[in-house]
């Protein structure tokens, strides 16, 4: 394999699903190779990129090292990653699927406990009373040091959780859990509740850079076809195109760039939320009929994400 | 990984000398100690300083971080009343850049009670002198007392629950900085669950618990996490109670961050911290102690150092509640001290999960800095 740019894509449950779908979206296609057991892909419509199908955690972690240019996973298990993670990847766009809470949730009984400020003094009188610490299961340790110390919790101590860390406290294991959470359905269900200030990161997927990739001028020209593909159709899926007769060189043209729309041969284009507005001024101003229509993709000059990777890579 | 040097013998030996003339026993408590007791002493924060190992199918256990609990936990398993234990041996602690294996000479010693302010001075003494074996020309004393803050903090006449936290983040400057900020701010509002604690509040705790499992049945909630209904129902009147009292005023936080400040010459600092407070009883028992202990001190060997009185609790000390004693060398500079200790007399009863109420303090000196020719 020659391929200048790795980009990892989950391999399993829902997350592989919405991932797949939003690359058919972009028009990208991908065709698993055969004999790899179907971890390996290729990506129809950019040449020189290596799909890899990793499960999402191994990602954030290969993102990392630098072991894959690309990526796709949560904020969430990239952040778990450690401090170092800042500095070693890069967000490149947020991606509008995948969202999660990162949550710190305690037993709904404890009426006398809303508040990080609450858990800190019962954690701190149960110590006193008992020397034993509060127990707090988590699969996200790092977060969940940096949360507690930022609020001044220091009375307590992880009970490290493979799987099913909601039912830690159910099962005696835990007092209160630090879990990813959607709708908080699972949390009550296990008679927990999340605490008003105890939302740590409010997470979804993420397009991610590994900045310490080895990144070579192929891989960085594939990343950016890549790239200009996926930000054509986020950019489509935001605006619409507005024509009517005499379009071109309307007077009133100036008047509606100011709310924000774009000039363009035969007309405008305007963000998804202004199209009521233009064409009601429009119309209101006797042009009509007014078409409007959603564009396939949106090719810009410019390409931020890849101007922001090239100035985190000292390329610019 | 960064090496302690090696250790020149004779300059061990006269450190070594300083704890044998003590008579106490030398003992070699396991370098494995268990890591659930070690994190409910230490607490989360000190997790990723340690190194944790697992056998197959055995409990997670860490090297030891330090020797006083190991040695207390020795100590308690003896079953004896008193004890003089002395140690020699590595601690083990992560770091990017200093040692992690780190030689420890020290001493810990339990009695069931007697002379604190002669024990204490001794300790020092103790300490001073081992310290001082090790060749160093440029060593000072810093003194503190970790119970000082909260009896000066109880002087104030807060209640209980703003009290308990003010001691509670006395250690951490940052938030205790926040919360002095807050003083005068607006009341805070009673929680909404102020009506059921008023209510609970008005009852006999074994009724209000048992009211409390009623409202959790009539809301479909199963009790889970280690609190019982009783716990819950009292924390929740105090809470109400808390929130109902007034807050710290400008005039408190100012005096509390006075009180902090205080960083002198032994005399001096406790006569400023007295003219803080002239009126507090508990306060100025334990300065009076203080006036004891500095008699003592200043009739041995720590006579001769150079020492300040720092009245700031510090963080690293977390199971301390009484005497604090630093060897601080000008080479060094504050952060790194050769040698330290202090009283700990709640420890044991954490420990042994029971009543405990002796003496119990202990030093030690690191030798790696302590000596002249290796400390830098």
């Amino acid at each position: 394999m020659s391929d200048a740019l790795t980009l990892a894509i989950p391999s399993k449950g829902r997350l592989k699903e919405q991932v797949e779908a939003w690359l058919q979206d972009c028009g990208l296609g991908l065709s698993m190779s055969g004999g790899d057991r179907g971890y390996r892909a290729r990506l129809q419509g950019v040449d020189g990129v290596q799909v890899r199908l990793l499960s999402a955690g191994d990602i954030a972690a290969a993102l990392v090292s630098g072991e894959v240019h690309l990526g796709v996973t949560g904020e969430d298990l990239l952040r778990e990653q450690g401090v170092e993670a800042a500095a070693s990847a890069l967000l490149l766009r947020p991606l509008g699927f995948g969202r999660a809470d990162l949550v710190v949730a305690a037993p709904r009984s404890w009426l006398d406990v809303s508040t990080m400020a609450d858990l800190e003094e019962v954690a701190h009188e149960r110590l006193v009373r008992t020397g034993r610490r509060l127990r707090v299961a988590t699969k996200y340790l790092v977060q969940t040091r940096e949360f507690f110390a930022r609020h001044g919790v220091a009375d307590y101590r992880i009970v490290e959780s493979g799987g099913a860390t909601e039912g830690a406290p159910a099962a005696g294991a835990a007092d209160v859990v630090v879990d990813i959470t959607t709708t908080g359905a699972t949390l009550r269900a296990n008679d927990l509740k999340i605490l008003e200030d105890g939302v740590i990161l409010r997470s979804e997927a993420q397009l991610t850079a590994g900045l310490r990739a080895d990144w070579t001028p192929e891989g960085m020209a594939a990343a950016e076809s890549l790239l200009r593909i996926l930000e054509a159709r986020a950019a489509a899926h935001a605006s619409a195109t507005l024509i009517w007769p005499g379009g071109d060189k309307d007077p009133i043209l100036p008047e509606l760039e100011t709310l924000g729309a774009v000039r363009r041969p035969n007309g405008l284009l305007a963000p998804v939320g202004l199209v009521a507005r233009v064409a009601a001024r429009l119309t209101a101003a006797g042009r009509g009929p007014v078409t409007a229509s959603r564009p396939d993709f949106v090719f810009e000059t410019a390409c931020p994400p890849i101007a922001r990777l090239r100035t985190a890579l000292g390329q610019s | 990984m960064i090496q302690e040097p090696r250790l020149p013998a004779d300059r061990l030996e006269a450190i070594r000398a300083a704890f044998r003339e003590t008579g106490a026993t030398w003992v070699q408590p396991p370098v494995l100690q268990p890591l659930s007791l070690v994190l409910d002493l230490a607490g989360e924060a000190l997790r990723s300083r340690l190194f944790v190992l697992q056998a197959a199918g055995g409990e997670e256990v860490c090297l030891r971080p330090d020797f006083t609990a190991p040695v207390a936990r020795l100590h308690l398993a003896s079953g004896a009343a008193s004890g003089d234990y002395a140690y020699e041996g590595l601690v083990f602690r992560a770091s990017e850049d200093e040692a992690e294996e780190v030689l420890q000479i020290g001493i810990e010693r339990f009695a069931p009670d007697g002379d604190r302010v002669a024990a204490d001075a001794d300790l020092v003494d103790l300490v001073w002198r081992a310290a001082f074996a090790g060749g160093r020309g440029d060593l000072s004393l810093r003194l503190g007392d970790a119970g000082l803050f909260p009896a000066f903090v109880e002087s104030l006449g807060l209640n209980g629950a703003l009290a308990a936290r003010l001691t509670r983040m006395a250690a951490r400057p940052s938030r205790l900085a926040a919360e002095l900020d807050r003083a005068g701010g607006p009341e805070s509002d009673d929680p909404s669950e102020g009506v059921i604690a008023r209510r609970l509040g008005a009852l006999p705790p074994e009724e209000a618990a048992a009211l409390l499992e009623e409202i959790w049945m009539l809301s479909g909630i199963t009790p889970v996490g280690g609190r019982s209904a009783g716990e819950i129902a009292a924390r929740l009147v105090r809470r109400s109670e808390t929130a109902r009292a007034p807050s710290l005023s400008p005039d408190q936080a100012d005096a509390i961050r006075a009180f902090l400040t205080v960083r002198a010459a032994p005399r001096a600092a406790l006569e400023q911290l007295g003219r803080l407070a002239p009126k507090a009883a508990g306060l100025q028992a334990r300065l009076a102690d203080w006036a004891r202990r500095l008699d003592r001190i200043e009739a041995a060997s720590a006579g001769s150092a150079a020492a300040t009185f720092d009245a700031a609790p510090r963080g690293d000390f977390a199971y301390y509640d009484g005497l604090v004693v630093e060897v601080l060398s000008d080479a060094l500079g504050p952060d790194r001290p050769l040698a330290a200790g202090g009283r700990y007399d709640g420890l044991q009863a954490r420990l042994s999960g029971g009543a405990g109420g002796g003496s119990a303090l202990g030093g030690m000196v690191r030798p790696g800095r302590a000596i002249a020719e290796t400390g830098r």
